[in-house]
């Protein structure tokens, strides 16, 4: 697949993302995607880890799949957000197509967008940018 | 990618690596076990070693490889096949790998510990001396290492290379995987294109739109400069070709280029690849302005439709991804297309049948010739200004055509009658909204339009006929109607009075608001202003509707509200 974009300028300062699905070709994929464009990647394969590693490894943002065992994006968002350490860290999520956050979820959760699947990667590494690039 | 230690074969060029980051893991790993790791390229240069090793190897063994050793470990290294424990260097146990790949000596890994027996090696104090390292400075770091003796290394050393092929397999599966996820990456990428074109495909989106939203996500797609299309002739009626991205074509290039490519298609629907237009035969005209082109063709069975291209991509030549990405496009528009094009047909007949209904209808009165028509335009000029959406107002269009239809069951010589109607007459005049509600009941695509139809003559304040609703209880299409209904009816000369001048007639309509009219639509027509509301009736007469006087001041003023 020939992709004409400069990803590697987009994303000069190495920023920690941590993205947490539990289907790994969408691991594969996101990951490939923000390290090509810089970026340092941590993934962690269901909530719990999800959870996990973003206590050890305290990522400027969050890449969440929706629908996970144990410990859903949302809840693992909820978390986060409740604890100091955790509270400022941004989140997109990614859900089934159709599904939609209310205002009030969003609030409690820090989750700032939302990608339904099958989404582009090339969308999404500019919804990256866009949110890391946002005011706090 | 990550960094690699590269052994380059001069006498051919060609290179081999082994990742760095596996050595790098392999070291951390056997350090505490007293295994130095190093690779040297096939001349016998060191190309990696493990730098956080004691300093026993950095400063010792390592200074050896680079003084000569190396060298004669690289003479040695092709001619050893299971290599026996060397001990070239005193106190010190070697083991040499020569790393082979495509049938060719890549590099030698040379791994090393301490020797079991280095107490015993008086030829460690001369060659410390050659290095000018101290001797027991030497032996106290080499004591801190666990020594090894040639079973347990050799042992070692043997773990440590299956490691090594396990750790190249496992970097070149991660390399592969990577790989793959980068095609399933496009492939989501194209699957999310396709997916947000074939979800936008509502029939009542213009051809324009569609087909610019298409370009756009292909330009972006690609990073082609523009993306076009060209439709065959009669296909949708007034498409010219065009071109969507930051470059474009003058008119006459885009013109011959669309037609080119729409009467190759006729013959061959395989696509065209050119990389060097200024080099082509047919296309050397476009040569100024460009230097590739892909084009595919818009086809349906049996339907040859037009064409979807492509032009310059830059960065490299089309490939076989672009062209089958554009091909699913070309695909999914072509359905779009001929759907486009029957829904176009359709509502033609439709709407054709209905001006000809309607046209019929006013024809019973030769004053209200073109009424219904006007009565049409205005109301879904209306429904516009008060920020109805575009499916809306094309009902409230409809609603206004069929709006008298049911004055075909009004006796014609009282629709035409000059002076006062009595009661009676009146009495049928009133019922003329009922019957076009029952003429139309049957019609199951029309429903909606039809309360238009029942209650144009309802007032706001509840006087109106045939029901007697007031407010919003009066149907949102019935509302508007009246108002362009009775807009209409005072700006045109009628049987029983004469044509009020349209500043005037806005002046009774303002009058009305709250009482005839819906206060908010009425509000809404008076925003539109004469000025506008000129043209668009202009625009109506210049096709030969008759009866109205919109530009020349009536001098009669006949009382509001008075429609039949």
């Amino acid at each position: 697949m020939t992709l004409l974009s400069t990803d590697a300028a987009v994303a000069s300062s190495a920023r920690k993302i941590l993205v947490v699905d539990d289907e790994s070709h969408i691991l594969h994929v996101v990951s490939l995607k923000l390290r090509n464009a810089g970026f340092t990647v941590v993934t962690g394969s269901d909530g719990q880890e999800g959870l996990d590693l973003a206590h050890s490894e305290l990522p400027d943002l969050i890449i969440t799949d929706f629908q996970m065992p144990q410990l859903s994006g949302l809840e693992l968002c909820r978390r986060l957000r409740q604890e100091p350490a955790t509270s400022h860290i941004r989140a997109i999520m990614l859900t089934a197509r159709g599904y939609q956050l209310g205002p009030q979820d969003a609030e409690q959760s820090g989750i700032r967008r939302m990608l339904s699947k099958p989404f582009s990667p090339r969308h999404l590494l500019a919804t990256v940018n866009e949110v890391l690039n946002e005011a706090a | 990618m990550p960094s690699q230690a590269t052994i380059t074969d001069t006498s051919s060029g060609a290179a081999a690596s082994v990742p760095t980051a596996v050595l790098d893991t392999l070291a951390s790993r056997w350090r505490c076990s007293g295994l130095f790791i190093s690779l040297l390229d096939p001349a016998g240069a060191v190309v990696y070693h493990d730098s956080h090793a004691s300093p026993f190897f950095l400063e010792y063994v390592l200074a050896q490889f680079r003084a000569e050793l190396g060298k004669s470990l690289a003479l040695g290294a092709d001619r050893i096949g299971r290599a026996p424990v060397d001990r070239s260097i005193p106190g010190v146990l070697l083991d040499i790998h020569p790393l082979i790949e495509k049938r060719r000596m890549q590099g030698i890994l040379v791994l090393a510990a301490v020797d079991a027996a280095i107490d015993r090696t008086e030829d460690l104090q001369r060659a410390a001396g050659r290095l000018r390292l101290d001797a027991q400075w030497l032996l106290a770091a080499a004591r801190r290492l666990p020594p090894a003796d040639d079973n347990s290394f050799a042992h070692r050393s043997r773990l440590l290379l299956d490691m090594l092929h396990d750790q190249i397999r496992l970097a070149a599966v991660q390399r592969e995987i990577d790989s793959v996820s980068g095609e399933l990456s496009g492939s989501y990428e194209e699957l999310t294109l396709i997916y947000q074109l074939t979800a936008s495909m509502h029939i009542t989106r213009t051809p324009a739109d569609f087909f610019r939203q298409a370009c756009t996500e292909y330009n972006e797609f690609t990073g082609v400069r523009s993306t076009g299309v060209a439709l065959t002739v009669g296909s949708l009626p007034g498409a010219a070709p065009a071109m969507f991205g930051p470059m474009s074509l003058p008119a006459p290039e885009l013109h011959r280029l669309g037609s080119l490519l729409v009467d190759a298609f006729n013959y061959d629907q395989s696509p065209i690849i050119i990389n060097d237009l200024a080099a082509s035969p047919s296309y050397a005209f476009l040569g100024r302005h460009a230097r590739q082109l892909l084009a595919v063709p818009l086809f349906r069975p049996q339907k040859h439709l037009g064409a979807l291209f492509a032009l310059d991509k830059i960065a490299s030549d089309f490939d076989s991804h672009d062209v089958k990405l554009l091909i699913s496009i070309a695909n999914a528009s072509a359905i779009y297309l001929e759907n486009s094009i029957l829904y176009e047909d359709v509502r033609g007949l439709v709407m054709g049948l209905l001006h000809s209904l309607t046209s019929a209808v006013d024809a019973k009165d030769p004053y209200t010739c073109g009424h219904s028509r006007r009565v049409a335009l205005l109301s879904r000029r209306i429904a516009r200004e008060a920020g109805l959406d575009e499916a809306q107002c094309e009902r409230i269009y409809m609603g206004g055509l069929l709006h008298d239809v049911g004055k075909i069951g009004v006796p014609e010589h009282v629709l035409s009658k000059p002076g006062k109607l009595t009661a009676e007459e009146f009495d049928l005049i009133r019922r003329h909204p009922a019957i076009g509600a029952r003429i139309l009941k049957d019609v199951k695509q029309i429903q909606d339009v039809i309360p238009g139809v029942l209650y144009h003559h309802e007032r706001y304040d509840g006087g109106g006929y045939p029901a007697g609703l007031a407010g919003e209880n009066i149907p949102l299409i019935g509302r508007v109607i009246c108002l362009a209904d009775c807009l209409d009816a005072m700006t045109s000369t009628r049987t029983y009075r004469k044509a009020m001048p349209l500043e005037a007639a806005l002046v009774e309509i303002d009058r009305g608001r709250g009482r005839q009219f819906d206060p908010a639509l009425a509000d809404a027509l008076l925003r539109i202003g004469d000025g506008r509301l000129k043209s668009l009736l202009a625009a109506h007469h210049a096709l030969g509707g008759g009866g109205t006087l919109l530009d020349s001041a009536g001098d009669s003023a006949p009382a509001i509200g008075e429609t039949r």
